[in-house]
């Protein structure tokens, strides 16, 4: 019955949302109030049966109703129940109904911040939003239904893939990945009705650009928590491998990113109209490209168990989305006129351009490098291989000159700028390359490209500091106190601008962290026999012996570890090998000591539990636990600048003036 | 009986890099830069049974053996070009980490440095064509029928 | 209409497109082998249980199946009874030789007797022969003619077609 009452929603769902998309395009056309009444319904129409829907699946998976067949396929009466829930996402057919959830969220949420504004691109941005859970609501009803009726329903099931139970960050990192990807069907959605418009003017630039911020934000936690996850549970010591699919949800947070700078320049200057929709409706297609790359069996990955007979579906709904894309651009963006000008190269406009430049390159190459054992095997039918070494090499120069950027950027002022201007902007930061090159020097640190980025993140660190609480400082001149100051200026009225800086210093312990602890990382190899005691990285390991554990879905073999420093132990650490019932291999689960300063992880390669003698790998990596700290920072800082302050009307109105005064950048 | 053993491992062979790429023509490791430059070799070798990682990072058997293998033949003295020559000639093109610079395969490391000289050019020419006296500033949208119509009718909606 | 962003647009997309599509049809875990037409590397190994060295130049003159397998390996176990039925109806006209690696002798001995061996079978320590028969995982199957020269190499578990058709070729 659930299974049926299943399907029954999701038919209508695809009704929903392929009626509303017409009436929307229709209301568009006809500049028709009515239509867009009726457009705006659909849509949370559309949104109530797949949220219904997605409820109703919770519901089967909780209840074990195994004559739902994907309840069938991942339920299991003997999993926790966090796990069920979880195994809503854990396989195909779920993880598609998921993904039509956290659609239809958005659309309600998009059309109700929306209501009573911005008419005039409504009807249109409804249309593609809609048009796009059609799409995946026909994926449901269809190709990959996970509402089907099992026959004979079996008293249990399987369980999802057990490597989605070993650790509690599988369970956060897709519903992020989720709410970042499907999040960048909104702002395509403004940016199309935009080009349709033939007008991006300030009255579609704030949703525009929170509607790209807040699946930004969610992007750039999920990525971490991929790494973060890879970090602690592969076993190799790193987080980051340059894998197709890793990849796949990086190029879009590339063009988003971009698309956020660029987005101030048509509010400052009225210019980069083009980029900007470019950037946006890039981050969209790539986000479609991610999802094909991740499910379609195409490339070698990590997550080949996410592997799928819908690829070629999602392939034709991409290119139809590029013919889309390409068609609007192509016709429309010449009506995207420029209002203002770059006045110079010193600027931070000009900034803002070579910015693009450097991450529409960035996206390029990583695109390239993904993709290109395809084009070659297309081409001569040999076989080849893109890894971490291409990538490193190619991505860390123009990493560097990003780092850059984001320092003599923000240094620059707005509009034309004397030659004295531009010294007296650029020059004091040095002190900050200095210094900090001089730190990674004196900690020992002597990689080119690391000491490169300690001085360009030095610079830029002391240019966002000096830029961050500038308007505070200006308060403070004109004689006001500086806890009014600081709340005024900085927390009240300059909230957008403050969060921004705020996200710039975490990109830069960011990139510090990623630099320092990926070169300066010692590996040692050791062997143990019971009860020996070994140095490694200036710690002392002692191997304290082995202890088997079963439980229901694995066995494992645990090698306990007794690490100290200067005499007194500082942790007990359990690298273990997990041999799962439906796995040939084992896979090792490796135990990471993390501080402040650094981390101590040990892998297990090899244990011998008859010889009680055991085979490690010890990592030793500084600063590692900066890097997810700085990105959690980073999203919460973002967050911050998106909430409303009180002065809403002031900013709008200072917004929408191309000529702000140059201190409130 | 020991001698029977020795004789014995004395038929024992296992095919060679000698037979793939020649005699050694580096000079031979050891110690701490041995290590150091197996690892650095095995970063640039791909482990064939796991998913892109490289022989150097994977705890897989076969990657530890592929390890072993790249750590004797440095120490022989065989340089780095010998021996991802002699796995290419074994597993193909596809256990390089590194595409070669020959062939189709140099494009992609061309193509990057093609687009950022196209992206230099396309900033260089933006920049001038920005620079030119501004157009007239888009005169404000005067406030329309249809505008106020919807203004009325959504202010009806409950939401 | 701006015609930059209209050629540039197609053809990036078609690209984009056509390259994922022709992805589509291949399995990106199957690697071909550059050995096809090569001599296969010598090697001589121990045979388990008795301990002689075979060596696979013995077999010049005639054409060999070497299977690379191990006891931990869940489709050796498919592929073995089709392994060994065909080896007793080749033999003497075809060798077949299995090689084995990252296993213990007793672990194979056990193997062999409880399922039965038709052909000799040698350890490969450390894995050095398969790493020359560029080997990436269990089971691999090896087809060499009679002059030494690798014909064909299959992958996974031998079904009884797949190795009478790579039968008829090495023995052409």
């Amino acid at each position: 019955m659930i299974a049926s009452l299943g399907r029954i929603l999701i038919l209508a769902s695809l009704l929903a949302s392929a009626a509303g998309a017409l009436i929307g395009f229709y209301a568009g056309r006809t500049r028709s109030a009515e239509g867009l009444q009726w457009a705006r319904r659909f849509a949370y129409f559309y949104a109530l049966l797949i949220i219904g829907a997605t409820m109703l699946m919770v519901y089967a998976l909780l209840a074990h109703d195994f004559s739902v067949s994907y309840v069938a396929q991942v339920g299991s009466r003997a999993i926790p129940t966090w796990v069920t829930i979880v195994s809503l996402w854990s396989s195909l057919e779920g993880s598609i109904l998921f993904w039509g959830f956290v659609l239809g969220a958005y659309i309600a949420a998009a059309t109700f911040f929306t209501r009573g504004q911005y008419a005039e691109y409504q009807p249109d941005a409804i249309g593609v939003w809609l048009a796009c859970a059609a799409f995946f609501s026909f994926l449901i009803a269809g190709p990959a239904n996970p509402f089907l009726t099992v026959p004979n329903p079996p008293l249990d099931g399987p369980g999802p893939n057990p490597l989605l139970q070993n650790h509690i960050l599988m369970a956060i990192h897709p519903p992020f990945l989720y709410l970042g990807y499907v999040g960048m069907t909104i702002p395509f959605g403004f940016a199309c009705a935009a080009l349709i418009k033939g007008r991006l003017g300030h009255g579609i630039l704030k949703p525009l650009r929170e509607s790209l911020m807040l699946p930004w934000i969610f992007l750039s936690l999920a990525i971490m928590l991929g790494g973060w996850w890879a970090y602690e549970v592969l076993g190799w010591g790193g987080y980051w491998a340059w894998d197709p699919v890793e990849n796949a949800s990086l190029l879009p947070w590339l063009t988003a990113t971009a698309a956020l700078h660029s987005i101030m320049v048509v509010e400052r200057r009225g210019i980069l109209k083009g980029w900007t929709i470019t950037l946006v409706q890039a981050s969209f297609l790539l986000v479609l490209l991610g999802t094909f790359m991740t499910r379609s069996g195409v490339f070698n990955s990590v997550h080949s168990f996410t592997q799928s007979a819908i690829g070629p579906t999602i392939l034709g709904f991409l290119g139809v989305s590029l013919v889309f894309s390409v068609a609007l651009l192509a016709f429309r963006i010449d009506k995207l006129e420029s209002e203002g000008n770059i006045e110079g190269a010193a600027s931070r406009e000009a900034m803002f351009l070579v910015n693009n430049l450097l991450f529409v390159l960035l996206t390029f190459t990583v695109l390239i490098g993904t993709v290109f054992p395809l084009v070659v095997e297309a081409v001569n039918g040999k076989q080849m291989s893109v890894g971490r070494p291409y990538f490193d090499s190619m991505v860390v120069p123009i990493g560097a000159a990003l780092l850059f950027i984001l320092g003599v950027g923000p240094a620059l002022p707005w509009g034309r700028a004397s030659r004295e201007q531009v010294k007296k902007a650029l020059l004091p930061p040095i002190a900050g390359a200095v210094l900090f090159a001089a730190l990674g020097y004196v900690a020992n640190i002597r990689n080119g490209w690391t000491l490169l980025t300690l001085a360009f993140g030095g610079y830029a660190a002391y240019v966002t500091f000096a830029q961050m609480f500038l308007p505070m400082l200006q308060r403070m001149k004109r004689g006001d106190g500086a806890g009014t100051a600081f709340v005024d200026a900085q927390l009240v009225r300059g909230r957008r601008r403050f969060a921004s800086y705020l996200v710039h210093g975490a990109v830069v312990i960011c990139v510090i962290a990623i630099a320092v602890s990926s070169t300066m990382r010692q590996t040692t190899e050791l062997h143990f026999t019971k009860g020996q005691t070994q140095q490694a990285s200036g710690h002392a390991v002692t191997f304290l012996g082995i202890e088997e554990r079963q439980e229901p879905h694995r066995l494992s073999t645990i090698a306990r570890f007794s690490v100290a420093r200067e005499g007194k132990e500082v942790a007990v650490l359990e690298p273990r090998m997990n041999q799962y019932q439906m796995m040939r291999e084992p896979i090792g689960s490796p135990d990471v000591h993390t501080t402040a300063g650094g981390d101590y992880y040990i892998a297990l390669s090899n244990i011998d539990t008859a010889a009680q003698t055991v085979s490690i790998t010890v990592f030793a990596s500084p600063l590692v636990v900066w890097i997810w700290i700085s990105v959690v920072f980073m999203g919460l800082s973002a967050l911050f600048g998106l909430v409303p302050s009180r002065r809403r009307a002031a900013v709008a109105v200072r917004e929408a003036m191309p000529d702000a005064t140059p201190e409130t950048a | 009986m020991i001698l029977a053993t020795l004789l014995l491992m004395l038929q024992l062979k296992v095919p060679d890099a000698a037979q793939f790429v020649g005699a050694p023509q580096g000079r031979p490791l050891a110690g701490q830069e041995l290590l150091l430059r197996t690892d650095q070799v095995g970063s640039l070798l791909r482990c064939p049974v796991c998913q892109g990682m490289s022989v150097a990072d994977s705890r897989a058997e076969m990657a530890v053996n592929m390890k072993g293998q790249v750590r004797e033949l440095l120490e022989r003295g065989y340089t780095e070009e010998q021996i991802l020559q002699y796995f290419e000639l074994s597993y193909g093109q596809f256990v390089l980490l590194k595409p070669k610079f020959e062939g189709v395969t140099s494009m992609v490391w061309l193509l990057p440095a093609i687009a950022l000289l196209l992206g230099a050019a396309i900033v260089y020419f933006t920049l001038r064509k920005l620079s030119k006296a501004p157009p007239a500033p888009v005169a404000p949208q005067p406030e329309d029928e249809y505008m106020a119509r919807v203004r009325d009718l959504v202010s009806g909606e409950k939401s | 209409m701006n015609r930059t962003v209209l050629l540039v647009g197609i053809v990036i997309s078609a690209v984009l497109v056509g390259i994922l599509s022709v992805g589509l049809g291949k399995n990106p875990n199957e690697i071909r082998s550059p050995l096809i037409g090569k001599p296969a590397p010598s090697f001589a190994l121990k045979e388990v249980g008795t301990g002689r060295t075979v060596d696979v130049a013995d077999f010049k003159g005639k054409p060999v199946v070497v299977n690379f397998w191990a006891t931990w390996c869940g489709p050796c176990w498919e592929e073995h009874p089709v392994l060994v039925a065909n080896a007793r109806m080749m033999q003497p006209n075809v060798q077949f030789l299995g090689v084995v690696f990252q296993d213990t002798e007793e672990k194979i001995l056990s193997f062999l007797q409880q399922r039965g061996s038709a052909y000799p079978t040698v350890v490969d320590e450390k894995g050095k022969t398969a790493i020359a028969y560029g080997v990436g995982g269990v089971p691999e199957t090896f087809f060499i003619d009679r002059n030494g020269v690798i014909v064909a190499k299959y992958n996974g578990p031998m079904n009884a077609d797949a190795i009478r058709a790579h039968l008829d070729k090495v023995m052409r």
